[in-house]
C-alpha cells in the first residue's frame, strides 16, 4: 500500500516556514514496505504528522492518499479497520491501559486478530528484556519498560505499515537495538512499510527513504 | 476485558439512586396503568342509558322536606318539558305504589330478605334487548336490572362472613324472588337477573310488571312521578341546563356509587400515573447522564481502544448493551414487585365488595416494555454519538 501526500498542510503549521524539502506544502510518495526515517528536533510537527497518518487529525489542507483511497473519505469504521489490520502504530505517549496487566495489555489488541499465540507474546517479551513482568501492571513499569510494551503491543495485527512516533526514547541503546531487530523481522515476515521518527538517534536503522520536515 | 476497561470508573451510589428511581416509576406505571384500565373496565357494559339521556328530579330544598314543595311531577310540567325544541323524548320513570320485597331463593348465596323498591322506564331508553326484557302473567320469571350497589353490598356481606364472592355471572344465575302484597292479599315471583346497571338506584323492572302491580295489589298511596327519563337532541344540552335553572330541576346523579368509586380511584390512579410518567421522564435523564459520566470519567480508555482499532459500533455496543442489562433488570423488578402489589390491591378490592378481573393486563406490561425500548434507544442513541465524537 502506497501512501501519497499531495500540498499537504496542518492548519496549525501554515503560517510557519517550511524549507524546501519538507513534507509540508509538497507532493511525494513513499512505495509499499519502504523504510522510512522521519528525524526532526522536538516540536517541528512529528506528532503531527503521525497523527496525521493515523486520521486522528484531520485539520490539514491537501490529500493524503493509502493506495487509492483519500483518507478524508474514511469513516470512523473504516479507521477501525485500517488500525487494526493495516496499519500498526507506537504512540508517543504509549497508549496503555495502566490498571491492565502486560499481558493484558497486550491480549486486548491481539484479541482482535488472534494474531500471536500466548507463549508467543511470552516470548517476544522475553526478547525484549521484560518477560518477568507479563503479570505486572502496566502502572508499576518504569518507562523503558511501557515502551517495550507498547511496541509489541503494535505488532499485535496484521499491518502493511508500522508507524512509530520516537519509540525508544526512554530506552538504551541495547534495548533500542533489541526492539528495532524484532520490528524488522516481524515487518519482513508481514512485507510491511516501517516510519520511524526520532530526534536524532537511528540505533543502527538501516533506512531507505528519510523524510524531512 | 473490555468490560473491565469500559465499566471501571462507576459511582456505584450514582447507578443505585439512578436504578431505584428508574424502579419506582416504572412500578408506578405498570400498576396505575393496569388498575385504571380494570377500575374503568368496572361495570363498563353496564350503562344502561343513551349518552344524551338524563335523569331529571326536582331540586330538593328545606321546602320540600317540611312538605310545602312538591318533589313529583304533575301530566302539565311533562308536557311542557315535552313541549320543549331542544327534547328528544320525555318519559316519566314509574314506581311501584304496591309493597314489594325481594330474597335469596338459593344455597349459593347467603339468605336475606328486605323490602324494597321498583321503578321502570319506558323500554326505547334501555339498552336491553326487546325479547329478555318482557313480561306478562304467568311467566316463569320477572326479567330484572340491578343496580350494582346490590352486588357490591352482597359482596361485601359475604366477605365480612368469608363466603366466596358472587360474580355477575354467577349473580344472573342466582335465584331471587319478588313478594309482591297489599294489606288484603300477596303474590310470589321468581326473578332473574339480566343486567346491572350503575344508573340507577332502584330494581328495573318491565312495565308490564309495574302496571300488573300497581292494578292488582293498589295500596292507599298512588304512584307517584318523582324522575323524568329525558332525551336532549344532539349538541343542546345548555339549553336544557338553562330550562332545569328556570324550573328549579336538576340532574340526577347518573352514576350512583360505582360512579363514585370509579371516578375517586380513576382519579387517584391518574394521578399516580402523571408521577410515574414524570419520575419515569427525570430517572431517563439521570440515567442518561449517568451513562455520559461514565463515558466521560472513561475517555481515556474508549480513546485508546479507538486508537488500537476498536470499532466504534462496538464500543458503543458493549456499552449499550450493560445499559440494557440495567434497564432490563428495572423492568423485570418492577414487574415482579407490581405482582406482588397486584396481589394485595385485589384483596383490598374484593374486600370492599368489589370483583375486578383480576389477570394482568397486557396493555400495562407493553406501556413498561415500551418505556424499557425507548430508554435503550436513548442510551443506544446517546453513546453513539459520544463515542462518534471521540477521537
Amino acid at each position: 500500500m502506497k501512501i501519497s501526500f499531495k500540498n499537504v498542510m496542518p492548519q496549525h503549521l501554515a503560517d510557519v516556514q517550511h524549507d524546501a524539502d519538507s513534507i509540508w506544502g509538497n507532493s511525494f510518495q513513499i512505495e509499499a514496505q519502504s523504510k522510512v526515517v522521519l528525524n526532526a528536533s522536538s516540536g517541528k510537527g512529528k506528532t503531527t504528522f503521525t497523527t496525521t497518518l493515523l486520521g486522528i487529525r484531520n485539520n490539514y489542507s491537501g490529500d493524503i492518499h493509502f493506495g487509492d483511497v483519500a483518507l478524508k473519505s474514511l469513516s470512523k469504521e473504516d479507521w477501525a479497520t485500517y488500525r487494526s489490520s493495516k496499519i500498526a502504530v507506537v504512540y508517543q505517549d504509549l497508549q496503555l491501559f495502566p490498571e491492565l496487566t502486560v499481558l493484558e495489555n497486550l491480549e486486548i489488541k491481539n484479541q482482535l486478530h488472534k494474531t500471536f499465540s500466548e507463549s508467543e507474546l511470552q516470548n517476544m517479551l522475553d526478547e525484549l528484556g521484560v518477560g518477568n513482568k507479563t503479570h505486572e501492571r502496566c502502572a508499576n513499569l518504569s518507562l523503558g519498560q511501557q515502551q517495550r510494551v507498547a511496541i509489541i503491543r503494535a505488532l499485535c495485527q496484521p499491518f502493511q505499515w508500522i508507524i512509530l512516533d520516537e519509540p525508544f526514547s526512554h530506552l538504551d541503546a541495547e534495548n533500542a537495538r533489541k526492539s528495532l531487530a524484532l520490528i524488522d523481522r516481524i515487518c519482513d515476515q508481514e512485507k510491511a512499510g516501517f516510519i520511524l521518527t526520532t530526534l536524532g538517534d537511528f540505533y543502527g536503522y538501516n533506512y531507505q527513504v528519510e523524510l524531512k520536515l | 476485558m473490555l468490560n473491565q476497561i469500559l465499566f471501571k470508573n462507576q459511582s456505584r451510589l450514582q447507578l443505585i439512586l439512578a436504578f431505584l428511581g428508574a424502579f419506582l416509576g416504572f412500578t408506578f406505571l405498570i400498576t396505575s396503568f393496569h388498575y385504571l384500565i380494570r377500575v374503568n373496565e368496572f361495570g363498563e357494559e353496564e350503562e344502561i342509558l343513551g349518552s344524551n339521556t338524563l335523569i331529571v328530579q326536582k331540586k330538593v330544598s328545606n321546602y320540600n322536606s317540611i312538605a310545602l314543595g312538591k318533589t313529583d311531577f304533575g301530566k302539565v310540567e311533562i308536557k311542557h318539558l315535552e313541549g320543549k325544541d331542544f327534547v328528544e323524548s320525555v318519559s316519566p320513570i314509574l314506581n311501584n305504589s304496591f309493597d314489594i320485597s325481594i330474597k335469596t331463593d338459593s344455597e349459593l348465596i347467603p339468605y336475606f330478605s328486605t323490602d324494597i323498591f321498583v321503578q321502570t322506564v319506558d323500554h326505547n331508553f334501555i339498552k336491553v334487548d326487546d325479547a329478555s326484557w318482557q313480561w306478562k302473567p304467568g311467566d316463569e320469571f320477572v326479567p330484572v336490572i340491578m343496580p350494582r350497589e346490590f352486588l357490591v353490598m352482597m359482596n361485601t356481606f359475604a366477605s365480612a362472613k368469608g363466603i366466596p364472592q358472587v360474580s355477575d355471572e354467577l349473580a344472573k344465575s342466582v335465584k331471587f324472588k319478588f313478594t309482591v302484597s297489599n294489606e288484603n292479599q300477596k303474590e310470589k315471583f321468581a326473578v332473574k337477573i339480566i343486567g346491572f346497571t350503575n344508573e340507577m338506584s332502584s330494581i328495573l323492572v318491565p312495565t308490564a310488571f309495574m302496571e300488573y302491580g300497581n292494578e292488582n295489589f293498589p295500596s292507599t298511596v298512588p304512584a307517584k312521578v318523582t324522575h323524568l327519563m329525558t332525551s336532549i337532541k344532539e349538541g343542546r344540552f345548555g339549553e336544557f341546563e338553562k330550562y332545569m335553572e328556570a324550573n328549579h330541576l336538576e340532574p340526577k346523579e347518573s352514576s350512583v356509587l360505582i360512579g363514585k368509586l370509579k371516578s375517586i380511584a380513576g382519579t387517584l390512579f391518574s394521578i399516580l400515573f402523571f408521577i410515574s410518567l414524570l419520575t419515569i421522564f427525570l430517572s431517563i435523564l439521570v440515567l442518561l447522564q449517568y451513562a455520559q459520566l461514565l463515558m466521560a470519567k472513561n475517555k481515556y480508555e474508549i480513546t485508546t481502544l479507538l486508537r488500537i482499532g476498536y470499532s466504534p459500533a462496538l464500543i458503543t455496543q458493549k456499552i449499550s448493551r450493560y445499559f440494557i442489562k440495567v434497564f432490563a433488570l428495572i423492568t423485570l423488578s418492577s414487574i415482579v414487585v407490581f405482582g406482588l402489589a397486584k396481589f394485595f390491591i385485589d384483596k383490598l378490592f374484593v374486600k370492599g365488595g368489589i370483583l375486578i378481573d383480576n389477570n394482568f393486563t397486557w396493555q400495562s406490561i407493553l406501556a413498561v416494555l415500551v418505556v424499557f425500548g425507548l430508554y435503550s434507544l436513548f442510551n443506544h442513541t446517546n453513546a453513539k454519538k459520544v463515542i462518534q465524537k471521540t477521537q
